[in-house]
């Protein structure tokens, strides 16, 4: 059996990936996919460490967050086409009609 | 009596049920006829079902007398907590629905807004009552996601899609750290249910507790968002200042309380300070020493009265964060709660009521400046009368609740009798005064200088003008009748710590 | 027995090899015929024209996203016919049902307002459009 270490340091560097992703790109395309790596980053830990307790909440609990991974890029992804439909772009960076 | 009546099951979550139901109803009106949307009917379901929701929560209140009521095999709880909060979300919702019938005459997409408003509500209640990290996490997106297509409501206005985006990749961003902590809580503890973890840690072996801090902080960084605290408090600017106002005033005040309701919770049940080898108090100390400075001082430069607004939001936050500051092992954990809820009351009805009455201000097409603001009393007196009672109540003068509030939270964290929680009540105090400056630009604007030009109001809006009314009479009435509240939430504090 | 990463390894090295060592001997004994056609996108079909980035109809877009959001709730309704049976000897066939009755309900709304709202309405593009997204 894999020891639950290795599935940490997986589910930490898959999160990492999110994080360098999210301080890097300026795509807001780019953006949205390094949080769904963060959330699946959420989900491997989840289903690990549910089989390491031996109960299922947490499998289950990662169900609820795939589902809710999707509705979130929904609303997202409208965002982000009215967005370019106001901007003409889709760099985070460009939308500065108010002072930061 | 009263008090041993009993609600079973799912009759408890009535509030919920009703604001849900509404949501549902008011997308079937518009499906009958998507092309012509009556305002008045929209406005006016949206409305009664959030009044009947409010006087759902209140009837449960008294009988039940706050007796914790565990649904869906511990899941859900209905408690004094939940209902007192539940009772804040939906007279907030009632505000603000009442107030977008005018604001929103003009727009097509209304039963989108009411809806959207309707289901944010519906997960904030939901947060209210949640027992378990499982639907915290999915009470606290149901109430996020809303948001930020509100937010964005305005399609065609470069502002209000900026600060929609903004507000998204934030909460994007944080929602994923807040389910990567749960995930590290989970893999400690083997439980997400709230008291199943507080059982559960007292077993930790010494390797684990490095894990369950990372955890405990990554979820402290969730509800930093919901609450528009430091670290994850700058989306609140961008956000409130480009939203609508009335959706800028439901978010200011519900959505701030939802989060703090969540945060009071996870805090006291599932991580007691006596059971997690986690320092938390010290980190939320820090966060709301911070938070409530850098909200005012920010305020205090701004120019753009909506924007004022939102960072004064800030740092109101960082005031009711003095509740889980002070919570202390020498404090009366019960009153230090208390006092953050009941500020949290206070703040709903002041704070809704400013940020309608910029609403009413952009109905006119008043500019967003101070100097905009001139002379306005001379044409609308009444509004700028309820506007100075809700300012000064924020600043803590004694004309609205805002004033005991604040004594209550500096009297806690005195109680406290740490050298955190003095430094809080005295950064409480600064503040407050430094607020009073900023504050009295806006009074001093709309009383005392004179017009810039010619300006005739356009109308007298009667939704938006009852829900600012209704607002400022509560504002000031909760000054005498805060004794009301204090002991239901002493009393709700209390049986949830327990 | 040795470390069985070993036999990993060699399985790795080998099903590296293979394909190096078939490429390097049909490079020695072929005859090289260069011809224009080897390199065209589609050797034997149509000539392509314009490049790959095109903007596609946005309604592809609305459509995509009905798709996922309706596809993902079928998650929930996983763990709910796993346990289905057992529900219903357990607890009753209207425990077991009607909550997921319920659910289902709630989607059917939202699609009836989605349907109402036009968003699987497919608008005809004007012929100027249809030359834009079809190059």
């Amino acid at each position: 059996m894999v020891p639950i270490e290795y599935y940490m340091v997986l589910s930490a560097a898959v999160f990492c990936i999110g994080v360098f992703g999210i301080l890097t790109r300026r795509n807001a395309l780019m953006f949205l996919m390094s949080v769904e790596l963060m959330l699946n980053a959420a989900n491997i830990n989840l289903v690990a460490f549910s089989f390491q307790n031996g109960n299922l909440t947490g499998q289950v609990f990662s169900l609820f967050t795939m589902a809710l991974a999707a509705a979130e890029v929904a609303v997202g992804i409208g965002i982000i086409l009215v967005l370019y439909r106001n901007f003409d772009d889709v760099d985070v960076t460009k939308a500065t009609t108010m002072r930061w | 009596m009263l008090q041993t009546l009993q609600i079973s099951g799912t009759a408890a979550l009535a509030p919920t049920l009703v604001l849900g139901v509404t949501a549902l109803l008011l997308l079937l009106i518009d499906s009958i006829d998507p092309e012509e949307s009556s305002s008045a009917l929209l406005s006016g379901v949206a409305t009664l079902g959030s009044l009947v929701a409010l006087a759902a929560a209140g009837a449960i209140l008294v009988a039940t007398g706050g007796e914790p009521q565990s649904l869906f095999q511990g899941q859900l709880v209905v408690d004094g907590m939940s209902l007192f909060f539940t009772f804040i979300f939906t007279s907030v919702t009632t505000l603000v629905t009442l107030a977008s019938y005018d604001y929103l005459k003009e727009f097509r997409y209304k039963a989108e807004f009411y809806t959207l408003v309707m289901l944010a509500a519906t997960g904030m209640t939901l947060m209210a009552s949640s027992n378990s990290m499982a639907t915290a996490f999915v009470s606290l997106e149901l109430a996020s996601l809303p948001s930020y297509a509100l937010v964005a409501f305005l399609k065609n206005n470069r502002g209000s899609v900026e600060a929609g985006l903004k507000y998204f990749l934030i909460g994007a961003l944080s929602s994923a750290v807040f389910v990567y902590g749960i995930s590290l809580v989970y893999g400690v503890t083997g439980s997400l249910q709230f008291d199943a973890i507080a059982s559960e840690l007292g077993n930790t072996g010494e390797g684990l507790v490095g894990v369950l801090g990372v955890g405990i902080l990554m979820i402290i960084g969730g509800f930093a968002f919901k609450t528009a605290s430091v670290p994850f408090h700058w989306w609140a600017p961008e956000a409130y200042e480009g939203a609508p106002a009335p959706v800028s005033a439901f978010l200011s005040s519900a959505s701030k309380a939802a989060g703090f309701v969540i945060a009071f919770r996870v805090f006291t049940v599932a991580f007691p300070q006596s059971t997690v080898g986690v320092d938390w108090v010290l980190a939320f100390q820090v966060l709301a020493l911070v938070t409530m400075t850098l909200g005012n001082f920010a305020a205090a430069t701004q120019e753009n009265v909506k924007r004022m607004m939102a960072y004064s939001s800030i740092g109101h936050a960082g005031y009711v964060l003095i509740a889980l500051g002070a919570l202390t092992g020498s404090a009366n954990q019960a009153f230090v709660l208390g006092a953050g809820m009941i500020h949290l009351v206070v703040y709903g009805f002041m704070n809704t009521g400013a940020f309608l009455f910029i609403a009413l201000a952009e109905y006119w097409g008043v500019g967003r400046t101070f100097e905009d603001y001139n002379g306005l009393a001379k044409q609308a007196p009444v509004a700028c009368v309820a506007m100075t009672v809700f300012l000064f109540s924020l600043a803590g003068l004694p004309i609205g609740g805002g004033f005991l509030s604040k004594f209550f939270l500096i009297a806690a964290a005195v109680e406290a009798a740490t050298i955190g929680t003095y430094v809080l009540a005295f950064a409480l105090v600064i503040n407050s005064a430094l607020s009073l400056f900023y504050y009295s630009r806006v009074v001093k604007a709309m009383w005392i200088e004179d017009p810039v030009g010619d300006f005739e109001v356009g109308g007298y809006p009667t939704g938006l003008y009852a829900a600012i009314i209704v607002a400022a009479v509560a504002t000031f009435l909760l000054l005498p009748a805060l004794g009301l509240f204090t002991n239901v939430a002493v009393d709700a504090a209390a049986s949830m710590i327990q | 027995m040795s470390n069985p990463w070993i036999a990993v390894g060699a399985l790795g090295l080998v099903s590296v090899l293979v394909p190096l060592g078939m490429m390097a001997a049909s490079a020695l004994i072929r005859p090289t015929v260069p011809e224009q056609g080897k390199t065209a996108v589609y050797e034997s079909g149509e000539v392509p024209t314009g490049n790959t980035r095109i903007r596609f109809n946005i309604q592809y877009y609305m459509v995509a996203l009905l798709f996922v959001i309706f596809d993902i709730e079928t998650v929930l309704i996983f763990p709910w016919t796993v346990i289905y049976r057992d529900a219903v000897s357990q607890v009753g066939l209207t425990k077991a049902l009607v909550p997921m009755l319920v659910f289902i309900g709630v989607l059917v709304v939202g699609l009836v307002w989605a349907w109402r709202n036009g968003a699987v309405r497919w608008v005809q593009p004007t012929t100027s459009d249809r030359r834009q997204t079809e190059t």
